[in-house]
Parts: structure tokens; C-alpha cells; sequence
């Protein structure tokens, strides 16, 4: 027989994946991310654009529409993919820290940045299986800009994450420090890395990577919609496309969320300490700070959308995919090449 | 309740796939005009798409052309239920200037159901706006139909 404490275990980890870090968080503050996302570059074209929540809209009426499977496709495949890429998406948001909150809190060596850069891959994988699947000839090419694009993004941000297990490495005097609850117990102790001068160019180099890992303007060679018909979705229709647009948007959520946890970890400290500073105490003033976490948590999600996202959208043209390539591993490896030597050589 | 969300959401993301059957491309600017900031149909959740499969809308132009005829019948029947049909300009309607012509097969509704004519050469862009709308709550009427 499972024990009570078993059970209330499981009940807590069902918890996790289903609602606060894990699939409702991600839904809902994903796609309140893009709609911010498409509302931000209509006002600054000028336009009046959609409403907030119209991904929500967006999502719901692709749930209602037919689903057509080419005869080309392999079927299975075909529908799984979706799937697989968003549960990747959610799987790695339990695994990023919010501030003090984390799923792993017993298991400080299972959330690692390693886990971290091996799923994020999956998504645009899943993205490539379904594509490929579908037998269209505008997916054949938009699967090959996409691996293009994965490529090219995946080295800066290896090397920035790298540049960021040596800094707090360092700091710890324990060569490299991978798990993600280190990096923020470290940041929650001596404030936020991006205070660091040696870790600035890092910062800027993942704001690059942010906008080109979610394949947003001007790095959608891959879905260039008005060039190769939306490339790599260009046959999935109805629930399936729905999915994959909902995993767009919760990787917006997973880049930005991972962009405060690398170098803005340490303000949740800040809202501890001005929690304990009021007098209160006990499983309130817990509960309290955890939800100041995660509403500063969302609001730096919004700024950094607005930022990377949205401001690089309304004043950018789509780039082609050798000037991707070529960017990414000359400027954006370059910014981040500098965090590493740096790093390094000790502050 | 999942039904009358789907509904409302349905006629909130209309997204448009433009076909041109031969059009002389004023309509065609013309429709590209619509989501340009002076009229903005973005605001009614109104987008561009690339492919027939994510269209909701499929906007027709042109007299429809003997050449053309197959492919526009091919494409609108890749796109997914519930589906709604508008021709913009007078071409696909009646065949305008080029009427009599031994190289037009229309108009289009000899072939398909069409739900919203938009007349005019080039109709303009309110006009366009006023025959989305139209076709929104046509939209809507067929989800309802739909299980």
C-alpha cells in the first residue's frame, strides 16, 4: 500500500506539472506574453491592433477547426509531434527556478542548465519531425532553414551559459557550477549577475538569442509565411497547429523566464527581506513572497518580450538565413566569447 | 461552455487566404491595404496567412481565368472547416471588362458556394472591412452548424 506521505508527494509533483510552474502557468502566461507581443508592435506601427488575449481567441478556434492529415503524411508522427514539443517546453519550466521557488528543492543536482540546453532543442526538433512528416515540399525547406537556425543559435548560447556556470564557479571556488538552484542560491546571496561588468556582454548576447530560439522577426527565415507559406506548419491545420502555436508562445515565456533566472535571480531576495523587514513570519509571509516572486517574475517576462521581442519585430525586416547564420556566430558568439574569457580569468 | 467558447473565438481570429485568379492586382493592393495602419483589420483578429490550411476566410480576386480554375477549386478545398468564401471585386462576381472573354471561365459561383460578394473596381477598403464582417458572423453560423 503507498503511504499517506507518498501520496501527498505525488499530489504536490502532479501539482507542479499540471498548474503553478507546469502546464496552466505556461498557458496562461504564454499566451498573455504574445498577445502583449502582437498588441506592443501594432502600437508602435501605429496601428490599433489586436486584442490582448487574442491568442487565447486564437488557440480556442483552432481547437474547433477540422483537422486534415495530407495523404503524404505519416500520421502518427504527424499529430505526436505537437505534443512532444510542448511537453518539452513545460518540462523545462519546472526545471527554471523562480527566484526562491523551486520544483527540485530537495534535489539540487537534478535542475541543470545541461537539461536545460538539451530540451530546448526538442521543441524545434518536434517542429522538424512534424514538418518533415507532413511530405510538403515548402516544409523540406523550411526544415532545413530551421536546422540552419538551430545551429546557429545553439553555439552563443552554449557559450553564454557556460560564461555563467564559470562566473558563479569562480565565486564558489568549485570550478563550474551547472545546477540551476546553485546559480540562484548563489544570486539570492550576492545579487544578480548582470551587476557583474564581465557578465554584461553575456546578458546582451542571450537578449540576442531570445528573439532567434523562438523564431520570432527578423530570424523567422524558418516560417517565413509570405516566402515558403509558413514553412515547416505549412500542412497542419485545426488542434495540432493550435499546439504548435501555443508552444511558440510558451517558449517566449521559457527564454525570458531563463534570462531573469541566469542573471536576474537576485531581486527575489530583495521582496524576503522586505517581507521580513514588515515583521511577518510563518506560512503567510511565505506564501506572500512566493507570489510577489512570481508577479515580479511575469512583469520582467513582459519587459524582456517588449524588449527582445516586440521592439526588434516593428523595426527589423526578416533577415535571410546566411545573414542569420553569419550573425549569430560572428556578433552574438563574439559578445558572448568575450563573458567567457573574462569569466575565465576571474573577474 | 467549451462549445459557445470555441464559437465566440471562431468569430474573434478570422484568418484571410488570398487567392488571385487572374485579378489585375488592384484588388489585390487593395486588400493589403486593409491591414495597413489607416484601417487596421488586425483589431478585428484579422491575419494574413501563408498557407490555405490556417485560413478561415478565402479571398477570391480576379475573373477567374480558365488556367487559374482548377488550382483556385484545389486550394479552397485544402482549407478546413468551417470555411467561408468572398470574392472581392466585380471580376469574380461578373467578370467585369473581361466578360465574354474566350479565356474566362467564371464567375467564380458557377463552381463553389460563395457567401459575401464584394463589389467595386477596386471596392474600397471599408467596403472590404464591411464584407469581412459579413463573413465573420457567416463564419459563425457555420461553427454552430458544425456537431
Amino acid at each position: 500500500m503507498f503511504s499517506l506521505e507518498f501520496l501527498q508527494t505525488a499530489l504536490l509533483y502532479l501539482g507542479y506539472i499540471l498548474i503553478f510552474p507546469g502546464f496552466l502557468f505556461c498557458f496562461v502566461i504564454g499566451l498573455l506574453l504574445c498577445g502583449i507581443d502582437r498588441k506592443a508592435v501594432a502600437r508602435m506601427q501605429k496601428r490599433v491592433g489586436p486584442p490582448i488575449l487574442q491568442p487565447f481567441y486564437d488557440f480556442f478556434k483552432l481547437c474547433g477547426k477540422e483537422t486534415i492529415v495530407p495523404a503524404a503524411a505519416s500520421r502518427t508522427t504527424f499529430m505526436m509531434a505537437p505534443l512532444l514539443g510542448l511537453s518539452a517546453l513545460v518540462v523545462i519550466q519546472l526545471f527554471i527556478p523562480v527566484f526562491n521557488f523551486r520544483v527540485f528543492r530537495n534535489l539540487p543536482e537534478v535542475a541543470d542548465i545541461i537539461v536545460i540546453l538539451y530540451l530546448l532543442l526538442i521543441p524545434a526538433v518536434s517542429v522538424m519531425m512534424g514538418g518533415a512528416a507532413s511530405g510538403s515540399p515548402y516544409a523540406g525547406i523550411g526544415l532545413s532553414r530551421e536546422m540552419v537556425t538551430v545551429l546557429a543559435v545553439e553555439l552563443p548560447l552554449v557559450l553564454v551559459l557556460l560564461s555563467v556556470a564559470k562566473t558563479v564557479g569562480n565565486a564558489m571556488g568549485t570550478g563550474l557550477v551547472f545546477s540551476m538552484s546553485g546559480i540562484a542560491d548563489y544570486q539570492a546571496a550576492h545579487g544578480s549577475l548582470i551587476c557583474r561588468a564581465s557578465m554584461i556582454p553575456a546578458a546582451l548576447a542571450m537578449l540576442l538569442i531570445i528573439p532567434g530560439e523562438t523564431g520570432n522577426h527578423p530570424f523567422d527565415a524558418a516560417e517565413a509565411e509570405t516566402e515558403i507559406c509558413e514553412g515547416l506548419l505549412a500542412e497542419y491545420s485545426g488542434a495540432p497547429l493550435g499546439i504548435f502555436k501555443l508552444s511558440h508562445a510558451v517558449k517566449m515565456l521559457t527564454l525570458t523566464s531563463l534570462f531573469v533566472a541566469l542573471f536576474l535571480g537576485g531581486i527575489g531576495s530583495g521582496v524576503v527581506r522586505l517581507i521580513a523587514a514588515i515583521g511577518l513570519t510563518g506560512g503567510l509571509a511565505s506564501a506572500i513572497a512566493l507570489l510577489l516572486q512570481v508577479l515580479i517574475m511575469v512583469l520582467l517576462c513582459i519587459v524582456l518580450t517588449l524588449v527582445t521581442i516586440s521592439f526588434v519585430h516593428a523595426v527589423t525586416a526578416r533577415l535571410k538565413i546566411e545573414q542569420l547564420f553569419k550573425y549569430y556566430w560572428t556578433v552574438v558568439t563574439g559578445l558572448a566569447l568575450i563573458s567567457l574569457v573574462l569569466a575565465w580569468f576571474g573577474k | 461552455m467549451f462549445k459557445k467558447l470555441i464559437e465566440e473565438s471562431t468569430a474573434k481570429s478570422p484568418w484571410l487566404f488570398h487567392i488571385n485568379a487572374g485579378s489585375c492586382n488592384g484588388c489585390d493592393i487593395e486588400l493589403v491595404s486593409v491591414l495597413t495602419p489607416r484601417y487596421d483589420a488586425e483589431r478585428l483578429g484579422v491575419k494574413l496567412s501563408g498557407t490555405p490550411r490556417h485560413a478561415d476566410i478565402v479571398v477570391v480576386t480576379g475573373p477567374v481565368t480558365v488556367q487559374s480554375l482548377p488550382r483556385v477549386l484545389r486550394t479552397i478545398e485544402q482549407v478546413p472547416e468551417p470555411r467561408c468564401i468572398v470574392t472581392m471585386g466585380s471580376c469574380p462576381q461578373s467578370g467585369n471588362v473581361f466578360r465574354g472573354s474566350y479565356s474566362i471561365a467564371g464567375p467564380l459561383s458557377k463552381y463553389v458556394h460563395v457567401d459575401v460578394d464584394v463589389a467595386g473596381c477596386a471596392p474600397k477598403p471599408e467596403a472590404v472591412i464591411d464584407g469581412l464582417v459579413k463573413a465573420i458572423e457567416i463564419l459563425r453560423e457555420k461553427r454552430r452548424a458544425m456537431n
